[in-house]
């Protein structure tokens, strides 16, 4: 009997489907999308940092090299802001992974009663930049804000202080605004990683005779350690890359006071309309993203675990 | 090595009483088996011994010292816990050590000290390796390895061997015994496995809601119950009951029920007629007799043949008893069958109250 004869008749596609090149189209749909919406963008950013492009000069255009990365460095406000950028990210990460770590601590007692703190806690960090910004720009106002009355009550102030248009405390006031908006992102991560901990890890210590900063420095910081390690790259990457706080508490001002890179991008682009400058910008941003991220990765040896 | 005192320990979680009045002397180097189903608290007494929480009433003693006021790692004891809890970041080298670390020893001394102990339970190839890497049996033995490496007065073992398999539990539960006998130190032990309790203890404390139900020697505990909860807990297959009547003449008590006739002398001398009362006897001490003067009679209802024994299961009246026959067994299913027992290991129990009626032969 001819068996071949009963088999269904198929199509092209149901042809195609029994050959190795199946697999590839069916990633073609997803991989379109892809090079649409992410390798055009990025490619096509950085290929404008090397032409010239500002919408102020339409007649102005075509491919300068490296024309921009070389004004960069004679650059005195990239310079200040690459600072600042160091400055707040760093100063910024540290307060929020300390109060996260304090509010992921007392959380996770499970004291009755505490369980809306939970909610509570994540609030700041439910709020837009937008109005944080300008709610704390309101809280801190020279001649309006609560917090200026209040500190001069209890005498620690002897008169209102302008915060954000003081260059010594405006940088700052800006990383105490961004701590506290940025703090339940680190605590509900760590919150989640102590859940992870088991606790007879905590009686086999205090049997075995360590404290509880001893518990905490050779039991609780190494378990979060990948934790921590993640939330802390992702955090620099989200603050190094969002000017929004600082665009609406200080603008980058007084002067240069808070300007940082991607602030920096932004008014470059948006408000001198120098579009090729602010790509250069943005890309030495990335760099200096991509070789922190691997340094970091590296350093707290969190792929070999 | 030290003795361990629990005078009238109790414990309450807000208004729940947990532990009520628990006593108990362990003679140094004696090893406690505190048994009993999940959620009799003899975890919770284990938690109180470590101070790993406090007791809300009475004394805990070690060597005569009392420790209800100090952090547990001040009481130079170790425990070894059901999860292990072997520190995942760290060695199993640090791991074991870990206990000295923390105490200040120097290097050289703890290095030595691991070595000791990893040679001792055989573990000394898997020092650099993380507990992720190691297999169930050989984080039990590093968990244990941690517990002696301090050298401490007391064992506190919580059901150190219920995640292993049936054969490495019973491996281990051997070399703990081995390792009891050479090291000498006082043990007390966790377990919900009446075998374990058997082998490994000199005394047992059975428990339940709270309370301790029987506090002996292991094989008192087998032979002589102090009520029909411990007699039910020990032993596989467990202890048959048979309710009836008990008559007594003050010289002699009489047990009576449907197909079943048992006469003991009694210890107390008191005279009583026709009292509510439950029969125990354990299936191995059942043995074929003649129909004349036996003590049982029913039908064979199932047999199960496993080797070295014969399990069979006699209906008595409507009441079914497991009895452990000798192999060859040849009853058929549905035959009438006598059985009797040594009057000096059967044991009764009044039925209102469940606890044992002493007899003449105790």
């Amino acid at each position: 009997m001819d068996t071949g004869s009963h088999l269904p008749k198929t199509g092209m596609i149901g042809e195609l489907s029994e050959t190795r090149y199946w697999i590839y189209l069916l990633l073609l749909p997803s991989l379109v999308i892809i090079l649409l919406v992410i390798a055009y963008p990025t490619i096509y950013g950085m290929a404008i940092s090397f032409r010239e492009m500002r919408l102020t000069r339409p007649g102005l255009t075509g491919w300068v090299g490296f024309k921009h990365y070389i004004v960069m460095i004679d650059d005195p406000v990239f310079w200040v802001a690459l600072k600042n950028t160091v400055l707040w990210v760093t100063f910024a990460v540290v307060l929020e992974l300390g109060l996260g770590f304090i509010a992921a601590t007392a959380l996770n007692r499970n004291v009755p009663g505490t369980g809306i703190f939970a909610v509570l806690i994540l609030v700041p960090y439910f709020l837009p930049n937008v109005v944080a910004g300008h709610m704390w720009a309101l809280l801190l106002d020279p001649r309006l804000g609560v917090i200026n009355d209040v500190l001069v009550r209890i005498g620690i102030l002897s008169s209102y202080k302008a915060w954000f248009a003081d260059p010594n405390t405006a940088l700052a006031a800006t990383i105490f605004v961004e701590a506290w908006h940025g703090f339940p992102f680190f605590a509900l991560l760590l919150l989640a990683g102590l859940k992870g901990i088991p606790y007879d890890l905590y009686r086999a210590a205090a049997v075995d005779g360590a404290g509880p900063i001893a518990q905490f420095r050779l039991i609780t910081v190494p378990m979060l350690k990948s934790v921590i390690a993640a939330a802390v790259i992702l955090r620099v990457i989200s603050l190094v890359n969002s000017p929004d706080l600082l665009l609406i508490l200080t603008g980058g001002g007084p002067g240069d006071a808070t300007q940082v890179l991607s602030l920096y991008a932004f008014q470059t682009a948006y408000k001198d309309f120098n579009f090729g400058y602010a790509s250069a910008l943005s890309v030495v941003m990335f760099v200096i993203l991509m070789v922190f991220a691997y340094a970091y990765i590296r350093l707290s040896k969190i792929g070999q675990e | 090595m030290a003795t361990l005192s629990l005078q009238n320990v109790q414990k309450s979680y807000g208004g729940l009483q947990v532990l009520h009045g628990i006593d108990v002397e362990l003679e140094d180097g004696g090893f406690l088996v505190l048994l009993g189903p999940s959620g009799c608290g003899k975890s919770t007494l284990l938690n109180l011994i470590a101070g790993l929480d406090d007791v809300s009433a009475g004394d805990i003693r070690i060597d005569g010292r009392s420790v209800i006021e100090l952090a547990p790692k001040d009481r130079n004891i170790a425990m070894v816990f059901q999860s292990y809890a072997l520190y995942p970041t760290m060695s199993v080298e640090r791991n074991i050590g870990f206990g000295l670390e923390m105490r200040g020893v120097n290097n050289t001394e703890r290095n030595a000290a691991v070595k000791q102990a990893a040679d001792l339970l055989q573990i000394s190839h898997l020092l650099d390796r993380r507990p992720a890497n190691l297999s169930g049996g050989q984080r039990q033995r590093v968990a244990m390895g941690r517990a002696i490496v301090r050298n401490p007065d007391l064992f506190l073992f919580d059901e150190p061997l219920s995640n292993l398999d049936a054969k490495l539990r019973a491996e281990m539960r051997t070399e703990i015994k081995r390792l009891h006998g050479r090291l000498g130190t006082s043990v007390v032990y966790v377990t919900h496995d009446q075998i374990e309790a058997m082998t490994l203890g000199t005394k047992v404390a059975v428990m339940k809601g709270g309370y301790i139900q029987q506090f002996a020697d292991p094989q008192t505990i087998y032979e002589k119950p102090a009520n029909m909860f411990v007699a039910g807990f020990i032993g596989s297959p467990s202890m048959n009951f048979v309710t009836g009547t008990l008559t007594s003449d003050g010289r002699l008590a009489r047990f009576e029920a449907p197909g079943v006739q048992v006469e003991a002398p009694m210890s107390s001398g008191e005279i009583f007629g026709a009292k509510a009362a439950v029969l125990g006897i354990r299936p191995e001490e059942l043995k074929i007799a003649d129909s004349a003067g036996s003590m049982l009679t029913g039908i064979i209802d199932v047999v199960e043949p496993t080797g070295p024994d014969t399990m069979v299961t006699i209906r008595i009246a409507e009441q079914p008893i497991v009895a452990r026959l000798p192999p060859r067994f040849f009853g058929r299913v549905g035959e009438a069958i006598w059985l009797s027992a040594d009057v000096r290991s059967v044991s009764l129990f009044d039925a209102e109250t469940e606890r044992r009626i002493p007899l003449g032969t105790e």
